[in-house]
């Protein structure tokens, strides 16, 4: 076998490690704005979900325009449409982020609820991302308390959803994230304004 | 060995799954449907095939000390550059895939064909033989996200196929086990049994 002299290894690493870092500089600079393209139309796409528009990628632009009223406020953007309101949600799970999306009509009521994780355990944790999940949050309520999630919940309590099971820390995670939710926007949101009966009743 | 032979030999008495058993981990992961079966078996068949005439083209100038490395390095070059082109052009399946494209640097079907193959033979074998094994890891993988995707999900490449037939109106049901990785596991053993009864010389005491 041949040798090689340790000046020879020390400028031959080097030499590929550069080009192979040159290499994927420039393709991931010139592909990036299509993948932040497909990354912004995947979020439209969440949030017409949980209003019950189901968009394809090629049509998100155009029905986002459509339904949903972007309001920037700060730290806490949300999202308007006609009959209520969609707030970001955004959380921790086991293994990393998860996030997502729930549209309230404007007694605080759930009407829909998209969510979605980096990493969490495909049949655990990862159930969250399922339709079979999300919708066991429509009808529950956001006003007086935020919704959590239990072993044992009672379908009849407006606040408590079924959790996965083998996804005990992925479901603490929803649950932080909810109750983090609602301590940002339960107190500027419109629909507090009309989440106690009485005051729906005073406007009326 | 001719070109033509070293695409061909991964096919039968060397597949990478089933005759070297390796790439098991992915071929149970990403199978329960179709597509990102398919898609995944052309990116590691791509992968395999590039970084074998790459280091090949490179292997008398790699000082041996520090080859594992430089095969880490050109390995994982192409699979970043494989996933960036997922994330821009197959969005939903990259979604899908996860972390099983990052995955791919360390399939041993990769490394292993680097040390056994493109080290000591020049390029255009090298290329075959990555092509062969790339391929015949694909064909694996295709027959399973086939089988798995058909009686697990009752579809084929997402359309409703079981649906359409009409045969959940007289009964059937799709089976929920076909979408679990063990099952994954239950037929790729199958497919080896089918194998080796053929090939008595595959069999070992």
């Amino acid at each position: 076998m041949k040798t090689f002299s340790n000046r020879y290894v020390f400028l031959y690493s080097a030499a590929l490690v550069a080009v192979a870092a040159l290499i994927l500089t420039v393709v991931s600079t010139s592909l990036k704005p299509r993948q932040e393209r497909n990354q912004q139309a995947e979020t439209k796409q969440m949030i017409l979900k949980t209003i019950g528009v189901e968009a394809t990628r090629d049509n998100a632009d155009k029905l986002y325009e459509q339904y949903i009223t972007e309001v920037d406020d700060g730290d806490c953007p949300y999202y308007l449409y006609d009959g209520g309101v969609v707030i970001p949600l955004k959380g921790t799970g086991l293994w990393g982020p998860i996030w997502g999306y729930m549209a309230l009509d404007s007694s605080s009521t759930v009407v829909g609820a998209v969510f979605d994780h980096k990493g969490e355990t495909p049949g655990l944790g990862g159930e969250i991302s399922t339709d079979k999940f999300a919708q066991r949050f429509i009808g529950k309520k956001m006003d007086l308390q935020p919704i959590h999630l239990s072993k044992t919940a009672d379908p009849a309590n407006p606040y408590e959803v079924d959790a996965i099971s083998g996804g005990t820390m992925t479901s603490n995670g929803v649950t932080e994230m909810l109750a983090k939710a609602f301590e940002q926007y339960g107190e500027m949101l419109p629909l507090k304004e009309g989440s106690s009966e009485q005051t729906k009743e005073d406007e009326q | 060995m001719k070109n033509l032979d070293l695409i061909k030999f991964p096919f039968s008495k060397n597949n990478p799954i089933t005759v070297q058993v390796l790439g098991v981990c992915s071929c149970l992961a990403v199978t329960a449907q179709l597509k990102p079966a398919v898609v995944m078996a052309v990116s590691v068949t791509v992968v395999v095939a590039l970084a074998n005439l790459i280091i090949s083209l490179l292997r008398n100038t790699i000082p041996p000390r520090i080859r594992i490395i430089v095969q880490l390095v050109v390995v994982s070059t192409l699979v970043v550059l494989v996933d960036q082109f997922l994330k821009a052009y197959m969005y939903d399946v990259s979604k899908q895939l996860s972390v099983f494209v990052g995955l791919i640097i360390t399939n041993c079907i990769v490394m292993g064909r680097l040390e056994a193959f493109a080290m000591s033979n020049p390029p255009v074998p090298s290329l075959c033989d990555g092509i062969g094994n790339g391929l015949g890891y694909s064909v694996i993988l295709v027959a399973l996200g086939f089988v798995r995707e058909l009686f697990g999900s009752g579809t084929l490449w997402g359309y409703p196929i079981v649906e359409k037939l009409g045969l959940y109106g007289i009964g059937y049901e799709n089976n929920g086990l076909m979408i679990m990785p063990p099952m994954a596991l239950i037929l790729a053993g199958i497919i080896i049994w089918i194998q080796r009864t053929r090939n008595k010389d595959l069999q070992e005491d």
